[in-house]
Formats: structure tokens, C-alpha cells, sequence
């Protein structure tokens, strides 16, 4: 299944969108609920002075996202600029009443005052921003912060999440008609698949993983030794789901139906099978398999691994431990020689999926999307949503749950639904880096 | 036959020398026992550090110990649902949000826990997940498994081990949130609760305020 982009592949691209899914449940960005203001156009050469006043006398506690001053642009290049006074108490049906200090400010100045509406909550998405500055100008501050995308895609980052959407579902069809999840963990920053795999709650080709990192120290060759799939598995995978020849049906989508790995239907009868073993969860399996080739645990990282888990989180944590961490790392042999290989391009050791990428065809379950969290995984890409038990705003909203110890932001690839069906469309695959 | 108080504890304590055995091993002390029929049948203790994988929590280490025997014993699925569903699970911090998800989808019978985790709890704290349970909806989606769970099983003993691991490990630790909290004992589900059961006597009515964590063990 490798190939390049062709042509035809890329413009069938043109009606895929990426969309943010954010922390809590979007409101229609037209229909945000308002508050009442009391405003007044005001000369530019009193704003510094009014504004400055009103800060002090009627500050806008739970209004910081507005925007106090609201230039407008009039005919003939002129400027007139507005601003809000105080707030209008909401139970009186005329509104008049403002507080002392601000009427002795209207008075002062000669300000005609008016009544005009704010949005009461800052906007969670850029299309919420964009509808309430129609009503008042107000900042915009994403939600989850330093994490790229929330705020558009560049053309060029639209394309490559478009191409590791693709190899996704491209894996989630490979078992020829029976479509399953598929996970493919890339780190962005290099462009690598990481990681990748099918589901296999009903695989009878991998074993259940060993635990044991020592285990799985054999000197890494290629990095598709970490993607699970392989052409012998294909070929055996062909019989190892129930599905209808005549009709597409998700029935082995685990993260759909996690609660099926009793029901489905197994045609051999040997072989292994995990009821949870999603995709989700053996990419993140796979990936920490290859880190543990890649950089080997001896006694003295072990302790610094464990210093390192406070370090990332914490708020004074400071870069130079990492620093000290890709030392110990230079001279280990074993590091050293995955260089060599070009395996990887820099010397510093990952910490689980920081700064990784996950594409998944469908919206990861409860259980992978808070393995997900554990793992650190920085941003999450799926295609179709889980009414089932989707956790990433579908049944639950993980991204939003405050107590977590790590937020991923989440994003939907909006691609026809018909992929599943054209074997036309993917013919290719992602290209690793 | 119904399990004794001293059984529960007798099997919490086996949970907390996984826990040890965590702890020696400098992985966050958190550790578990599966019982059937009054017998227990397999561990687990928290390998996170050394795999490199943050989802090895205790939980999913015995569950995997499980599946690898029964399935080299050559039984069916449908075999393994039956057992999973005479078991009884005893860990001594409340499963996470994914630990939890897991135990629903085996559809374990029961569960009882230590201390609360109130970053990531998935059996009170955060979710319900124990609760989960739901009537067939459509066709071809399968009922979700709730299970019976007993908080607050000698959680003292294993707040004091998390503790440990974090006051040695970590300079910092006076200065970060309250994560797992001392709770009394309790049944999560009302309806299934029969009485109040007591557990440890010494950890009554304790809520502790300064047992530290900023790591997702
Ligand atoms: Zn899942
Ligand atoms: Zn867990």
C-alpha cells in the first residue's frame, strides 16, 4: 500500500475541512446569550482620560473579554469611537440607572448615552469571535493554548493532516471490506508516523503485547517495525470479522461498540483476541516499543525519567533538565547508532507522546480517549464522530474536563463518508517524512 | 457465600503489597488483585515508567495477565465473559477514567478501592462510569456494563504509599494540588448498597489535605 499523491487524490482533498472541537459544547455562534450595556460615542482626544475613569468606577468584572472602546469606521474615512459605561441592570424595564460616578463622567463629557448589547461569555471557537464582534468588539484568547491549529490551518498543514487522515482510513479499510478503527501517531515536527495501527479486539495474528520492555530491545531496522500491520495480517484479517458482503457496516469498529467483543462473530477459532485492544490503545503500545528500543532505561535515566514527569508539569519547570536528560542520552551506544541510521534526526529522548499527533478514522471511546490523555498526545484528529461512546464531545468531552493533568486539543477532518466505500480515493498512502 | 469484611481486607492488603512492589520498583505505588470464588487469580502493580507506556496501570496489567492465561487454557470468548463476570477487582486507588472504561467493557462484577483520585477518577470523582450501564438502544449497538463499587477500602495505607513515593521522589511536593483523597467507606451505588459496610476503623471520617501528585501514574 505505498504510492505517492497523485493528481487525482489531491483534489479530491478540496472538500475536506478541519473543524476545532472544543472544550465545551458550541453554542450557535449567532445565538450567544447578552448582556445589557450602557454605552456612548465619545471624542478620540477624551478617550484615554474617560477610559481610564471608568476602570476605576465601573470596571467590567465579568465582561474582561469585551473590548471597552469600539472604533467605527463612518464615510468618508472618518472614525467615531464608542464606549461601554457600565453595565444596564437587567430587571428594569427602562434601564436608566447607572452609578453616580458614571452619570457625574456623562455629564462632564456631554455624552448622548445608549443601550446596546455584549456577548456575556468570551468566545470558545474563532467562528463565536467572529459573530460577537458583529454585536461589540471582544478578544479572542483559544482556549488551550500553544497548541497550533486552533486558530486555522495553514494551506500547507491542512494538506499533511489531509495526507495522515488519509493513510488512516486507508488502514481501516485494509482488511478489505470489514472496516475497523485505525490510529496513526505522527510527530509533527519531523513528519514521522511514529506509530500506527488497526484495531485488534478480534485479530488473530497479534499476540497479546509482552510487558516486559526487555523484551523488545532487538535493534530497530525500519520504523514500520512499530506499525502493526502487516501483509501477512492483511490476508488473515479477511475472515476475522463478520461482515455483509452486500452492505458496509461498522459492527467492528471497537470504539463504536466496545461492548461487542462478545457478539462479533469469529470464523477461526484459534488465535489471540483482546476485547480491549483498540487501535488507540496498541499505536500507544507500539510507540512506547519504539522508544523503548530507541533509548534504552539504565538505573541512572530511569531516576531522571521519573524527575522529568514533575518537571513537564510543572510551572517552574525549566528546560535544563531536559538538557541533561539528552546528554546521558548522547552517550548511550544504543542512541548513537539509531542516529547513525538516521532513525532519528535529533538527540532528544521523547517524553510518551509529547508533541505528537493521533489520527483516528473514528472519535476515539472513553478508554482511549483518557489513555490518550495519560500518553500526552497533543492533538487528536478524527474523521466521524461516536454517538455510542465517543468522549471527545460526543458522550463525554475529556479535552474539557478541568481536573485532567493534560489537555489535548481535538479536531474533526470532515471528509465525505463515501471514503469508506471508494477504493478509488485511497489509493495512497502517507509517506513517512 | 458472601464475602466477609476480613476477607475484603485480607485482599486489600495483597493489592497494597503489589503497591510495594511498585514502589521498590520506583513506579507510582499503585497496585490490584482480581479474585474469583475467594481465590485470587491474578495482580497487577503500575509498570509506567518502566514500559514507557502511561496506559500499564495496575488494572490493565492484571486484566492482560488474565486474558493471556485463559486464552492459552483455550477458552472462548464467550468462557472469559462468564469468568470476568464472577470477578471482583481490589486496587487500592479508584480507577482512572480509562481503567474503569476498561472494567466496564470486560464487564467485571465488582470493584473495591482505596483512596479517591480526584484528577482522574472514573468511579465517583470525575465519572460514573461504574454506573454506566444502559439498555440495548439500537441494534447493533451493545448494552454498556455498569459495575458494583466499594470505596474507601483501607485507604490510608495506600494514601501513605503514594505519599512515600512522592515525598522522596519529588523536592517539590509541599507545593502542588491534592490529588487522592482519604474518603470513608462506602458503596458508590446507592441502590446496591445494604447497610453501611465498615472497613478500617482507623481511617474513619479522615480526609487528608496534603498527600501530593502531579504525575498520572
Ligand atoms: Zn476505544
Ligand atoms: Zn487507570
Amino acid at each position: 500500500m505505498t504510492g505517492s499523491t497523485d493528481g487525482r487524490a489531491a483534489s479530491s482533498s478540496n472538500c475536506w475541512k478541519i473543524i476545532h472541537i472544543p472544550d465545551k459544547p458550541p453554542i450557535p455562534p449567532d445565538n450567544q446569550p447578552t448582556t445589557i450595556v450602557h454605552a456612548a460615542a465619545i471624542e478620540p482626544q477624551h478617550a484615554n482620560t474617560i477610559v481610564r475613569k471608568l476602570n476605576q468606577i465601573a470596571p467590567l468584572e465579568n465582561l474582561r473579554h469585551v473590548k471597552r472602546v469600539h472604533k467605527r469606521c463612518l464615510d468618508e474615512g472618518k472614525i467615531q469611537l464608542f464606549v461601554v459605561l457600565c453595565m444596564a441592570p437587567e430587571n428594569d424595564g427602562k434601564c436608566n440607572h447607572m452609578p453616580e460616578e458614571v452619570l457625574e463622567l456623562v455629564t462632564l463629557y456631554q455624552l448622548s448615552t445608549f443601550i446596546t448589547k455584549v456577548c456575556t461569555y468570551a468566545a470558545s471557537t474563532k467562528e463565536e469571535w467572529e459573530e460577537q464582534c458583529k454585536l461589540w468588539p471582544t478578544s479572542f484568547h483559544p482556549p488551550t493554548y500553544n497548541i497550533d491549529g486552533i486558530t486555522g490551518f495553514s494551506e500547507e498543514d491542512s494538506q499533511s493532516i489531509f495526507r495522515f487522515m488519509k493513510f488512516a482510513v486507508s488502514l481501516a479499510k485494509s482488511g478489505v471490506g470489514s472496516v475497523v478503527n485505525a490510529a496513526v501517531i505522527v510527530d509533527p515536527s519531523t513528519m514521522q508516523v511514529i506509530a500506527s495501527s488497526r484495531d485488534q479486539v478480534l485479530s488473530c495474528n497479534t499476540p497479546i503485547k509482552k510487558n516486559n520492555g526487555e523484551t523488545c530491545c532487538s535493534r530497530l531496522s525500519e520504523a514500520t517495525q512499530y506499525d502493526t500491520i502487516e501483509t501477512e495480517d492483511r490476508q488473515s484479517l479477511l475472515s476475522k470479522c463478520s461482515f455483509n458482503d452486500a452492505k458496509l457496516t461498522y459492527n467492528c469498529v471497537s470504539c463504536l461498540n466496545p461492548w461487542s467483543w462478545l457478539e462479533q462473530k469469529l470464523h477461526t477459532g484459534s488465535g489471540s483476541w483482546h476485547p480491549l485492544q483498540h487501535a488507540a490503545i496498541v499505536a500507544i503500545e507500539n510507540s512506547a516499543a519504539r522508544e523503548r528500543d530507541l533509548f534504552p532505561m539504565n538505573g541512572h535515566i530511569a531516576d531522571e525519567f521519573v524527575h522529568e514527569d514533575y518537571k513537564a508539569l510543572s510551572p517552574t519547570g525549566s528546560p535544563w533538565k531536559r538538557q541533561k536528560i539528552n546528554l546521558a542520552n548522547v552517550k548511550d551506544d544504543e542512541n548513537m547508532n539509531c542516529q547513525k541510521n538516521g532513525l532519528r534526526s535529533d538527540s532528544s529522548r521523547p517524553y510518551l507522546c509529547t508533541g505528537y499527533d493521533i489520527y483516528l478514522v473514528w472519535e476515539p471511546c472513553t478508554m482511549c480517549a483518557m489513555a490518550l490523555v495519560h500518553q500526552r498526545i497533543r492533538r487528536i484528529f478524527y474523521a466521524f464522530p461516536n454517538s455510542s461512546d465517543g468522549a471527545l464531545g460526543s458522550v463525554h468531552r475529556l479535552q474539557g474536563e478541568k481536573s485532567l493533568n493534560h489537555h489535548y486539543a481535538v479536531f474533526r477532518v470532515l471528509i465525505p463518508v463515501d471514503v469508506l466505500k471508494s477504493e478509488a480515493l485511497f489509493a495512497i498512502t502517507a509517506e513517512n517524512g | 457465600m458472601v464475602e466477609t469484611q476480613e476477607d475484603t481486607i485480607c485482599f486489600m492488603n495483597l493489592a497494597i503489597e503489589q503497591a510495594r512492589l511498585a514502589l521498590d520498583s520506583l513506579e507510582v505505588p499503585v497496585g490490584c488483585v482480581i479474585v474469583e470464588d475467594h481465590t485470587v487469580i491474578a495482580s497487577g502493580r503500575n509498570r509506567t515508567t518502566e514500559t514507557r507506556n502511561a496506559t500499564r496501570h495496575a488494572e490493565m496489567e492484571a486484566i492482560d495477565m488474565l486474558l493471556e492465561h485463559w486464552q492459552k487454557d483455550g477458552l472462548s470468548r464467550e468462557e472469559v465473559a462468564s469468568k470476568f463476570s464472577r470477578c471482583t477487582l481490589y486496587v487500592t486507588c479508584e480507577p482512572c477514567i480509562m481503567c474503569a472504561a476498561a472494567l466496564s467493557i470486560i464487564g467485571i462484577k465488582e470493584v473495591y478501592y482505596g483512596c479517591a483520585n480526584d484528577k482522574f477518577g472514573g468511579c465517583g470523582s470525575i465519572l460514573s462510569l461504574h454506573m454506566n450501564s444502559s439498555e440495548k438502544l439500537t441494534s447493533g449497538v451493545s448494552k454498556k456494563k455498569g459495575f458494583k463499587c466499594t470505596r474507601g477500602v483501607m485507604a490510608s495505607e495506600a494514601i501513605d504509599l503514594l505519599r512515600s513515593f512522592y515525598e522522596q521522589g519529588n523536592p517539590n511536593a509541599g507545593r502542588v494540588n491534592t490529588v487522592f483523597t482519604l474518603i470513608q467507606p462506602q458503596s458508590l451505588t446507592e441502590s446496591q448498597c445494604k447497610g453501611s459496610k465498615q472497613f478500617d476503623t482507623s481511617c474513619r471520617g479522615a480526609v487528608m489535605k496534603n498527600v501530593t501528585c502531579l504525575r498520572s501514574y
